[in-house]
């Protein structure tokens, strides 16, 4: 018997992180990929893999009938969403368990539910769930936040209803800043969500964001598995993610994990799924929303707590129960930086291209999780995160260190990252003492640091050589015989193209 | 060979002679002898060991403006390295400045979402003058320079590629 198929309806790292899920079950993972991602690496990664139109995300990763053909024509009788494009989507799940598929994910209900703002809320409250005052229907007019802002005060954040991920966020000061921001945050969401419906609320100043990890199965076992500390945000992005949060108390986090149970059982949740906080200053939480999907983040919670979300979500969606029999405890602290294609020189432009060289940290406590190695192109068409890296220690300050370590070790040429923005602010005392708010890097920016004499020196010289010509020093090639000629791979290739 | 370099945020350069390239590169930067061996692992990347052993790896990206950028040691930064030639030609007529910046680029492919400036007005330097999509992300285009607009050539929906004129300045006055 063939092994069972998974459709990952996804690109990039998540992707390739699926895959990696799928064969640790021993199910054989199906990519699907844009004319900008033929190369790509989680088409490379996978069994199967089927082309599904032209580079724009509209005219692929969130066409439904593609995506539901590519299954067909593959065999799969699974389909996990990731994160971003569909994936909380409710009519697409649907759409997918019509199909006979097996959505890894809560049920279409739940999305639904939970990625209504409005509908959540009602649900959440009905739960004795706090949250923040926020409008109860999305905006149909300028005019109308601008009321709810006269009654509610300002500052109000105005959001993508259809949204997460930060896409299609602004903060709003007063009145008069409201058609402007309406008007952007609705072109962001139709670009992004292909829905321009926008909601305001009230924005807590200075408070920090944390999530807690929810797991449900079946079984309607609904655990908690610790939160994460996601405060360092640059325009509403999160950038660094933590777990456990330095903020919260383990009275603290009881308190949190049985209200994020209690709004994950407001909808009957199961799969992962996170529900996000506010945490003010004095204490006082509030519920933001539930991502009724993984977590980009998901990988410190792994590292921290021994488990994987990801297998988890595969066994949930096929009926099983969790593997997880006893509430997992957390073990040390894990820190995981995104490291991004721009450029931190030049106000965070994107800076796609291709990636000439790559040298990802390794090493104890390091995970990278990344869909482009070495000699990848980074398509200008989607999200600029080009990896994850992940450092664990026995505590945070082992952590940090390593993160610097991992940081330092890594080498991209070709393109700009943001390896060196996280390398200044690791050295941030306040990030150093977790003096942060989602706040902290609105008043915060990336100086260049000036490089040691000997460092300046050096790279002088260097591109003085460079620019020489002749003045080279090269590499001997490779010895003869090494990776060329005909060899045993020539004649085993004969066999491809043979189907089962 | 001769150089002249200059860091962006050091007012006066230094001359840089190189007398011995690699592998046993000899030079003097501002008089300092600097000597040891110079390997190029592959384009742009460099190993460098000094007769102490101190060892440093860096990466160099020659930009479109004659400048430099490095990655070594964790520190990303720019420097102008000029061939003495070009450096003494540069200086005669008075070197760069942003008021001869004639027109502003997109750097990248994106759509341009919307234009916030109008042929003959007055911008100050930093002003936005165009907002631009890409990587799904809005991006506000920064005028380089005070000046006055002559023309734009950004259209709004309409997409743009790297290098694709934005906005023209006109000749001239701040």
């Amino acid at each position: 018997m063939s092994a069972p198929r998974l459709l990952i309806a996804n690109r990039g790292e998540i992707a390739v992180r699926v895959i990696r899920a799928c064969r640790d079950l021993g199910i054989s993972p199906v990519a699907v990929y844009s004319e900008a991602d033929r190369a790509a690496l989680h088409v490379r990664l996978a069994d199967w893999a089927v082309p599904i139109g032209p580079a724009p995300a509209r005219e692929s990763y969130l066409v439904v009938e593609k995506l539901l053909d590519a299954a067909k024509k593959t065999g799969a009788t699974m389909l996990h969403p990731g994160y971003g494009f569909l994936s909380e989507n409710a009519a697409f799940a649907r759409r997918v368990v019509e199909a006979g598929l097996t959505w890894v994910g809560p049920s279409p209900d739940s999305i639904a539910a939970m990625g209504s703002k409005t509908e959540s809320r009602r649900r959440v409250l009905q739960a004795g769930v706090p949250i923040v005052p926020g409008m109860t229907t999305p905006a149909r007019s300028a005019e109308e936040i601008a009321e709810f802002g006269r009654e509610n005060g300002f500052p109000l954040l105005l959001k993508a209803a259809a949204g997460g991920g930060g896409k299609g966020m602004r903060v709003v000061r007063s009145a008069e800043e409201v058609p402007e921001a309406f008007a952007r945050a609705r072109s962001e969401a139709r670009s992004y969500f292909a829905d321009d419906a926008v909601y305001a609320e009230l924005f807590v100043e200075h408070p920090r964001h944390v999530e807690v990890q929810v797991l449900g199965d079946a079984t309607g076992r609904i655990i908690a598995v610790g939160e994460r500390e996601c405060s360092l945000q640059r325009r509403h992005q999160k950038v660094l993610e933590e777990c456990p949060s330095a903020a919260v108390s383990p009275e603290l986090r009881a308190r949190m994990e049985a209200v994020a149970v209690a709004a994950a059982k407001s909808v009957d949740y199961v799969s992962a799924g996170t529900v996000e906080f506010l945490l003010a200053k004095d204490g006082r939480f509030f519920f933001l929303e539930m991502n009724t999907r993984i977590q980009v983040e998901h990988p410190v919670t792994e590292m921290v707590y021994g488990v994987d979300l990801v297998t988890e979500m595969i066994r949930i969606a096929r009926g099983e129960p969790m593997s997880i029999r006893e509430k997992p405890v957390p073990r040390g602290h894990a820190i995981q930086c995104r490291i991004y294609a721009e450029d931190p020189a030049h106000g965070f432009a994107p800076s796609p291209g291709r990636i000439l060289r790559l040298r990802r940290p390794q090493g104890p406590g390091i995970r990278v999780d990344s869909g482009v190695e070495g000699g990848d192109d980074v398509p200008l068409d989607y999200d600029p995160m080009i990896a994850k890296f992940v450092a664990w220690g026995q505590d945070r300050d082992e952590a940090l260190r390593r993160m610097r370590r991992a940081l330092s070790e890594s080498r991209v040429d070709g393109i700009e990252t943001s390896i060196p923005f996280f390398l200044s602010l690791l050295e941030d005392p306040d990030v150093v003492a977790n003096r942060i708010s989602t706040q902290f890097l609105d008043g915060w920016s990336y100086v260049p640091k000036r490089p040691p004499e000997d460092v300046a020196a050096a790279s002088i010289v260097a591109a003085a050589l460079e620019s020489m010509d002749g003045a080279k020093k090269r590499r001997p090639p490779a010895a003869p015989g090494c990776g060329s000629g005909p060899g045993a791979w020539r004649t085993a290739r004969t066999s491809f193209g043979l189907r089962e | 060979m001769k150089f002249r370099t200059r860091f962006s945020d050091d007012k006066v350069g230094r001359a840089l002679d190189v007398t011995a390239g690699a592998p046993s590169f000899e030079a003097t930067l501002e008089g300092v002898p600097l000597s040891g061996d110079a390997l190029a692992v592959r384009d742009g990347v460099w190993s460098l060991v000094g007769p102490d052993g101190r060892q440093i790896e860096v990466s160099v990206a020659f930009q479109n403006d004659g400048s430099v950028r490095a990655y070594a040691a964790g520190c990303l930064f720019g420097f102008e390295l000029l061939d003495e030639l070009t450096a003494r030609a540069l200086a005669a007529t008075g070197g760069r400045s942003t008021r001869r910046i004639a027109h502003v680029a997109a750097a990248m492919p994106g759509r341009v979402l919307r234009v916030l400036v109008a042929p003959g007005e007055r911008v100050t330097q930093g002003q936005p003058l165009v907002l631009l999509e890409a990587m799904k992300m809005e991006n506000e285009v920064k005028s380089p320079r005070d000046g006055v607009i002559a023309s734009v050539e950004a259209v709004a929906g309409k997409a743009v590629s790297a290098g694709d004129v934005l906005v023209r300045f006109e000749a001239g006055g701040e």
